[in-house]
This record gives C-alpha cells, sequence and structure tokens, in this order.
C-alpha cells in the first residue's frame, strides 16, 4: 500500500505450495523456508499463523528474539500474556503487541484495531498504527475488546458476504441476471456503508430517509423485523466474540497436540531446530527442561 | 353542566345557538342527526365531525351543500390536555375555519392538518396507539413484579418512564434510535433488555399492530 517498499519485507512458510507463496513472490517480496532467517532480518514479525500454532512458532523463533524485535500477532483468542510469558524466557522484555484485522485489508479497506503490550512503548504502536491505516482504518484499544472487535469486523465481512449472496438471490428471483445483481447489491452495501461514515447523521435516520411513506422500502423493512433480521445480527456478533473467547483457552494451553500440525511440515522445521520434538503418539509439552534455547 | 356549559336534550337548539357545532356521536347514529339538523345548518356554521369512520364525503352529502365541514380524529388523552389530532378539511372550509379548529384544539395537545387519507392511519398509530402503550406499561410493571418490585410502585415507575422518554424525544427532537444508542452503555444492561427485544420481533410486531389497526378503520368507513 505504499508504506513500505517490498523488499523490506520477508515472508516465511515451510510450506511452499500454498498459493498465497507465488503471490508474495511476485510482488517483489523477500521469501524463505525458514522462520528462524526471517526473524534475524526483520524488525517487526507478523506472525500470522492459526491459533493452536502460535505456541510452536514462538517455541521455534524465541531464541532469535531480540530486543529490538516488536512481536505482533494477528491470532484470534491469543492473549498478550500468553505470548510474553512464553519468550520472556528466551528474551527479558519481549515487545508484544496484539491486534486483529480483517480481510477487505487485500482492498485496502480493512478494520484494525491493536494493544500494545507491557514493554512495547508508544511508538511501537504508532508504527503498527501507520503500517495498518495504510490498508484502511486502524485504531488502538484496550485488549479486552479484541474479542468483540473479532466478532464485529473480524467476522463481519463474512456477514456482509452472506447478505450479498441473498439479495443478488433476491434480484435474481426478481427477474435481474446474477452478474448484475451481485454488483448492484455490492454497490448498495457499499455505498451505504459511505454514507454512514461519512455521514453525522445516525443509522436509523438514514434509514428513514430512505423510507418513503406507504412506499417499498418499508415495506421490505417490514420483512426484516418480523424475520428477526436485528435480533439474528447481534446474535451472530456475539456468537463469534464468544467463540473467540473459547480459542483463547485454547492458544493459552501449553500443550500442543501433534495433529495440528502436518506431519511434512514438522519435519522441514524439525531439520533446522534439533532441540524441538514431538512424539507422534500423544500430547507433549515443549517446554520441557531439555528444549531450551542454544 | 359542572364545568358551567348549558346543557339541552334538542340538537336544533345546539345548532342555532352556535357557530361552531362538534358532531360526536356513534357512527350509526350519525345520520339521524344530521337529517335531523340539516334545516338549521347555515353558511356561518362551521361542523367539525369526531364520528369515526365517517368521511367527508359522506358528511357533506348528508349536510346542506354550503356547509363548512371539516373531519378530526382524536385520541383519549385529549382530556389530560396531552392529546394528538389530526384533522382536514372539506370542500367550503377555509384556512380561517382550519385555523379556528387548529388555535382551539391546540390547548387540548398535538393538533396537525392532514390529508383525509391520513386519518385512518392516525387511528391506527394513536387512536388506538394508546392501547398498545397501556399494555406495554403493564408488561414493564409484570416484570418488574417478577424480579421483587410491589406493584402499585412498579405501575407509577412504569407510567413515569414513559412520560419522561416521550417528553425527551418531543423536546430534543432527536431521532429515537440515537437516544436509545444514548442509554446503551456498551455490555450494559440495557443492550441486553433490547437484544431480548429485539429476539421477539417487538419491532414488526408493532408495525402489524398499526397496520391491522388502520386496515379495520378503512374497512369499518366502507360500511
Amino acid at each position: 500500500a505504499g508504506v513500505l517498499a517490498a523488499h523490506k519485507i520477508t515472508a516465511s512458510s515451510p510450506d511452499t505450495d500454498l498459493p498465497t507463496v507465488s503471490g508474495l513472490r511476485k510482488m517483489g517480496v523477500n521469501f524463505t523456508v525458514s522462520n528462524k532467517d526471517t526473524v534475524k532480518s526483520s524488525d517487526v514479525l507478523f506472525l500470522a499463523v492459526k491459533p493452536p500454532i502460535i505456541p510452536f512458532i514462538l517455541e521455534e523463533v524465541g531464541p532469535d528474539i531480540e530486543a529490538r524485535h516488536i512481536v505482533v500477532s494477528c491470532a484470534a483468542g491469543v492473549t498478550i500474556s500468553s505470548i510474553e510469558k512464553k519468550l520472556s524466557t528466551f528474551c527479558p522484555t519481549p515487545k508484544v503487541i496484539r491486534c486483529m484485522t480483517n480481510t477487505p485489508v487485500i482492498v485496502r479497506e480493512g478494520a484494525t484495531v491493536y494493544a500494545t503490550g507491557t514493554h512495547a512503548d508508544v511508538e511501537d504502536g504508532k508504527l503498527l498504527e501507520q503500517l495498518m491505516a495504510s490498508v484502511g482504518f486502524c485504531t488502538e484499544v484496550e485488549e479486552d475488546l479484541i474479542d468483540a472487535v473479532t466478532g464485529l469486523s473480524g467476522s463481519g465481512p463474512a456477514y456482509a458476504f452472506t447478505a450479498l449472496d441473498a439479495l443478488a438471490d433476491g434480484g435474481v428471483k426478481m427477474g435481474l441476471p446474477r452478474r448484475l445483481a451481485v454488483r448492484l447489491g455490492a454497490q448498495a452495501l457499499l455505498g451505504a456503508a459511505k454514507m454512514l461514515l461519512e455521514s453525522e447523521q445516525h443509522p436509523g435516520q438514514l434509514k428513514d430517509n430512505v423510507c418513503s411513506p406507504g412506499g417499498a422500502t418499508i415495506h421490505a423493512l417490514h420483512f426484516l423485523e418480523s424475520g428477526g433480521f436485528r435480533s439474528l445480527l447481534i446474535n451472530a456478533v456475539e456468537a463469534s466474540c464468544i467463540r473467540t473467547r473459547e480459542l483463547q483457552h485454547v492458544a493459552d494451553q501449553e500443550k500442543i497436540s501433534p495433529a495440528a500440525i502436518k506431519k511434512t511440515l514438522l519435519d522441514k522445521v524439525k531439520l533446522e531446530s534439533p532441540s524441538l520434538s514431538v512424539a507422534s503418539a500423544s500430547k507433549v509439552s515443549l517446554f520441557t527442561s531439555k528444549s531450551k534455547k542454544n | 353542566q359542572e364545568l358551567g356549559c348549558r346543557t339541552t336534550h334538542c340538537n336544533l337548539e345546539v345548532v342555532y345557538r352556535s357557530t361552531l357545532v362538534f358532531l360526536a356521536t356513534k357512527p350509526h347514529i350519525l345520520p339521524a342527526v344530521l337529517e335531523e339538523i340539516r334545516p338549521a345548518v347555515g353558511s356561518h356554521h362551521i361542523v367539525v365531525s369526531l364520528v369515526a369512520g365517517v368521511t367527508i364525503q359522506t358528511l357533506q352529502r348528508l349536510l346542506p351543500p354550503w356547509t363548512k365541514v371539516l373531519r378530526i380524529m382524536p385520541n383519549l388523552p385529549c382530556v389530560v390536555q396531552a392529546g394528538a389530532m389530526v384533522f382536514s378539511r372539506g370542500s367550503k372550509a377555509g384556512d380561517e375555519e382550519a385555523e379556528l379548529l387548529k388555535s382551539l384544539l391546540s390547548s387540548c395537545g398535538l393538533c396537525e392538518e392532514v390529508p383525509e387519507s391520513y386519518i385512518d392511519i392516525h387511528t391506527g398509530l394513536s387512536g388506538s396507539g394508546v392501547a398498545y402503550v397501556y399494555l406495554f406499561a403493564e408488561a414493564l410493571a409484570e416484570g418488574a413484579v417478577k424480579m421483587g418490585m410491589p406493584g402499585a410502585l412498579a405501575s407509577r415507575i412504569a407510567a413515569q418512564t414513559l412520560l419522561g422518554a416521550a417528553k425527551m424525544l418531543l423536546e430534543t427532537g432527536e431521532h429515537p434510535a440515537k437516544l436509545r444508542g444514548d442509554v446503551c452503555t456498551p455490555g450494559g444492561t440495557t443492550i441486553y433488555a433490547l437484544h431480548q427485544l429485539e429476539k421477539g420481533a417487538l419491532r414488526a410486531t408493532v408495525m402489524n399492530a398499526v397496520e391491522a389497526a388502520t386496515n379495520r378503520a378503512c374497512e369499518m368507513a366502507k360500511d
């Protein structure tokens, strides 16, 4: 998004078959299969793995984390304190920032929030904010609001896609060709969102402005209300938020199930970090006295 | 009589002694009354009908052609000077008559001139609407009783809550959605309660009620 030159970015993944890998390479981003190399050559580290994998990654790269590094985790439900706790066995004052973003960063209309950890300074937060503001809206929040943000804007695009699919169905039912219906539905939501963001008015007022007495729109809204449209959306945000909190408990666990990681991946990583070991038959803690930093 | 008004059993006497005549009978009685007073109605008279479901067209048909006719739909709280009234004019009623009616009745509450087609809607919204509010007040109080508050106190508080909320709406001129948002602190009691109301599709149910009453008013007018 123009904030950082591509050659200053390094991406790493032990699995090179992923479609994102070739995409990143095309952009001119440095690519490596070694997480350790990435850490050595970077200042800001974005951990973009699934929550159960976070402890694994932290154990792997922990030895190479230095005071200068800013570790940014986007993993849903993974707390700052759990990351700090794991990294503190390697580095006394790890800088950790937790963030929650959403998929429309791809089109620079993301919604991102972040919370800074114990040792992350205001400047570190501002750096992240500057980076993420280039791909949409970004603001700092208290960490305990992040789960709610996940429920609202993290999952939000999925609610919108579902709504758009259904709106398009409505259009098709009433005679529109599918492509046109999708295009118009998306534009309607885009336009409405833009109006709301640019207006001082309450969404209820904006809604009223569209509803002429006895007209088409108010008839349609009555259907939405009858179907409990509003409560469905409230339920959805609540469910996503609650589930995020449940995942937090999973991520807080210090035990990693080997089932969470592909065997082939594991083998590749073990070559780099012989200190790591995972038993195949049962759950094993990676934080035994044997696996300390070299 | 207690208020110092003259009373009589004779409709014609009322018409002779008055300029502004209010018709406040039940719908099925009205035709007979109009028949009765018709001879006494002059061009100076202003006839205002409060009779539900009787259109201006009907009134004008049953009265002399020079009659200034207006039709009004009040609601119950007029008796405590907090009513909501709408009125429409017939073909011979002019700005003067409309102004007169409005200035007289504004002392009883809100009084607005509207196209006649709005009158049935007003019935559904505010005529019957008063009953919806009583129902809501009752339910609020019952909720409080369930949670341990004595009934009489709960009822008074419920009524005061509705009064206060309505007053804020009228005086601030803000959109109700905005006022609602203002009461909802994040994760607080109000938003939890509102979620219950939304789950019960309260909004749709209320819209259904207004629609049903309006449609019934239209139906009855045709009879």
